[in-house]
C-alpha cells in the first residue's frame, strides 16, 4: 500500500507507486505553512500517518483525476494542529476517506470540491477528543449527479470540547445530487459539544438528509450489558467500541479505544 | 439453599411509588408466576431485583443467598446468578452477540473460561433454539424480529447458566411455533439446572408449557392473592376485576389461609 508518514509538518517517509504524484512545499519565509499536494492518477489506496510533537500547521491538497478512485486511510496523533484539507474530484472519480484521530487540540478545515459529474465521496471521521477540537467540513456539489456521504463520530472525554460544523452546498443546476450527513458525539464530560449541520441548496432536484446527535451513553444499554455480569467499565468499553467502530474495522481505532477504555 | 427473599419492599420511580410493601420468597427449584393487569408493577419488580438504578428503594430489603441486594451493583447481582430476560430486549449497534456473550461468560468464569467449549455450547444452543447461525455475529438484537430477540435472551440464559431466572413477558411477540421452541428450551434448562424462576406473563399459554409451582396476582404494586396453578384458570375465566378491591386486611387473611 502507498504510505506517507508526516511528523510535525515535515514528511519523514514516503513509499509511493506511480499511481500517486506527490509535491511538497516546505514552509519558508514566503510560505509560512507547509503544504502537501497529492495527485491521484490511477485507482489506488493510500495511508497517511501524522504525528506531531509540537504545534504544527499544514495544508493538504488531494486531487483525483477523472475515472479514478482512492481509498484514503489517515491516522493522526499529536498536539496542537492547524490543518486545512482541500479535495478536488473530477468526473466519475470516487474518494473513500477514513480519518482516525487521537490528538490533543486541533482546528481543521476540510473543503471538498465535487467538481466532476458523477463524482462521489464517502467520508468517515472518528475522534476521541480530550482537549479542544473543532472541525469545519464543507462539501461543494459543483456538478450534477455528485454524491457525498459524511459520517462524523466523536467521543468527548477528560477536558474535551468538540465541534462539528458540517455544510453541504449545491449550486443551481447541479441536479440529482445526493447529500447525506450523520453526526454524532458521545459526550462523557460536562463540557459543551456542538454540531451544526447545514444544507445550503439552490436546486430542487436534490436528495438530502442530515442528522446531529449529542448525548451520553444510553442508560438502558448499560443496564442491559451489566445485567449479564459485565462490569460497568467493560460495558462502557463495549459501547464505545460499538459506536466508534461502526462502518470501519480500523486497527488504529481499536488501539486508540483500548488505550482509553481498557 | 439458593433463595430470593424480598421483605416489605417499597420502591419509587420519579414521583410514583410502584411497589408497595412487597413480599416474595423464591426458593431453588420453585417456579413462580406473577400475573396482573398492565401497570401493576410486574416488570418493575423484575428490574428492581436486577438492580435498575432508576428505581429508588424507599424501604424494605432484598436478599439472594443471604446477601443483601439493595445497593449491590447490577453486574454483581448477575455474577451471583440472577438473570433477567427482558420484555423488550435492546438493540445495541456495533456490539456483536458473540463478543458480548464471550465477555460476559469470561467475567463470570475468569480463568476457567474455555473458548472452545463456549463456541461449542453456543452452536448447540443456537441450533436448539432454531436461530440463524449468522445472528451470533451480528450486533446485539440488530434487525432481529420480536421473536428472535426473545430467543436471544434464552440463548444468553443457556450460556450464562444463572441460578435465578426472571422472565419478563418472554411470551410476548412470539408466534405459536416460536413460543413452543422458547418454552421447551426454558423447560430443558429448568430440568437440567433446577433454578428458581419468576415468570411474568399475561397469558395462560406459556404456563401450559411451564407449570408454575406458585401463582401470584399483582395489582397496584402488591401481591393481592397467591395460590397454585388453579389460580391461572380463575384469572382466565374472570379476569382481574374481582381482585382489584382487595384491601390489605383481605390480603393478610388470604395469605394466612394459604399458609
Amino acid at each position: 500500500m502507498n504510505k506517507i508518514i508526516v511528523s510535525d509538518d515535515v514528511i519523514k517517509s514516503v513509499n509511493l507507486d506511480d499511481s500517486i504524484d506527490l509535491k511538497v512545499v516546505e514552509k519558508s519565509e514566503s510560505f509560512t505553512v507547509s503544504s502537501i499536494k497529492i495527485k491521484v492518477l490511477k485507482d489506488t489506496s493510500l495511508k497517511i500517518v501524522y504525528d506531531s510533537k509540537k504545534e504544527s500547521k499544514l495544508d493538504i491538497f488531494i486531487s483525483l483525476m477523472s475515472n479514478v478512485s482512492l481509498n484514503l486511510d489517515e491516522v493522526r496523533f499529536g498536539v496542537k494542529n492547524k490543518i486545512q484539507y482541500k479535495y478536488y474530484l473530477e468526473d466519475n472519480s470516487y474518494l473513500d476517506v477514513l480519518k482516525v484521530y487521537d490528538v490533543d487540540s486541533i482546528r481543521e478545515v476540510d473543503i471538498v470540491n465535487l467538481n466532476g459529474f458523477n463524482s462521489k465521496i464517502d467520508y468517515t471521521f472518528k475522534t476521541v477528543s480530550k482537549n479542544d477540537e473543532k472541525y469545519d467540513i464543507m462539501i461543494y456539489h459543483n456538478k450534477g449527479n455528485t454524491v457525498s456521504n459524511i459520517v462524523n463520530h466523536g467521543v468527548n472525554i477528560e477536558n474535551g470540547t468538540l465541534t462539528f460544523n458540517v455544510t453541504g452546498l449545491v449550486d443551481k443546476g447541479s441536479k440529482d445530487c445526493i447529500i447525506n450527513q450523520k453526526n454524532q458525539i458521545v459526550n462523557l464530560t460536562c463540557n459543551r459539544c456542538n454540531i451544526n449541520p447545514n444544507l445550503i441548496i439552490d436546486e430542487n432536484e436534490v436528495s438530502a438528509s442530515h442528522s446531529a446527535h449529542i448525548g451520553k451513553l444510553d442508560d438502558d444499554s448499560l443496564f442491559y450489558l451489566t445485567s449479564r455480569g459485565i462490569d460497568y467499565n467493560e460495558a462502557v468499553h463495549l459501547l464505545i467500541k460499538g459506536f466508534l467502530l461502526s462502518k470501519t474495522d480500523s486497527d488504529d481505532l481499536v488501539k486508540i479505544i483500548d488505550k482509553y477504555w481498557r | 439453599m439458593q433463595t430470593l427473599k424480598i421483605e416489605n419492599l417499597t420502591v419509587q420511580i420519579e414521583d410514583k411509588v410502584v411497589l408497595k410493601d412487597f413480599n416474595l420468597t423464591i426458593n431453588k427449584g420453585e417456579i413462580h408466576a406473577i400475573m396482573g393487569p398492565n401497570g401493576a408493577g410486574k416488570s418493575t419488580l423484575s428490574k428492581v431485583i436486577m438492580g435498575d438504578f432508576r428505581y429508588k428503594i424507599l424501604s424494605g430489603k432484598m436478599y439472594y443467598n443471604g446477601k443483601l441486594l439493595n445497593d449491590m451493583p447490577v453486574c454483581d447481582r448477575a455474577l451471583l446468578g440472577i438473570f433477567l430476560a427482558m420484555q423488550m430486549p435492546l438493540e445495541i449497534e456495533g456490539v456483536s452477540n458473540a463478543d458480548f456473550l464471550r465477555t460476559a461468560l469470561h467475567n463470570k468464569q475468569k480463568d476457567e473460561f474455555n473458548l472452545m467449549k463456549f463456541i461449542k455450547d453456543l452452536d448447540k444452543t443456537v441450533a436448539k433454539l432454531q436461530m440463524d447461525k449468522q445472528m451470533i455475529h451480528r450486533s446485539i438484537n440488530s434487525g432481529f424480529s420480536g421473536g428472535e430477540r426473545k430467543k436471544n435472551e434464552i440463548l444468553q440464559m443457556h450460556i450464562l447458566k444463572p441460578s435465578l431466572v426472571l422472565l419478563d413477558e418472554i411470551d410476548s411477540g412470539l408466534d405459536i411455533d416460536s413460543l413452543k421452541v422458547v418454552s421447551e428450551n426454558i423447560l430443558d434448562y429448568y430440568q437440567e439446572y433446577n433454578p428458581g424462576m419468576l415468570l411474568i406473563t399475561h397469558y395462560q399459554k406459556l404456563l401450559n408449557y411451564i407449570k408454575p409451582t406458585h401463582v401470584h396476582i399483582m395489582i397496584d404494586g402488591k401481591i393481592v392473592k397467591s395460590g397454585d396453578y388453579k389460580l391461572v384458570s380463575e384469572i382466565e375465566k374472570n379476569g382481574y376485576e374481582n381482585f382489584k378491591n382487595f384491601n390489605s386486611t383481605c390480603i393478610m387473611k388470604e395469605n394466612e389461609k394459604n399458609e
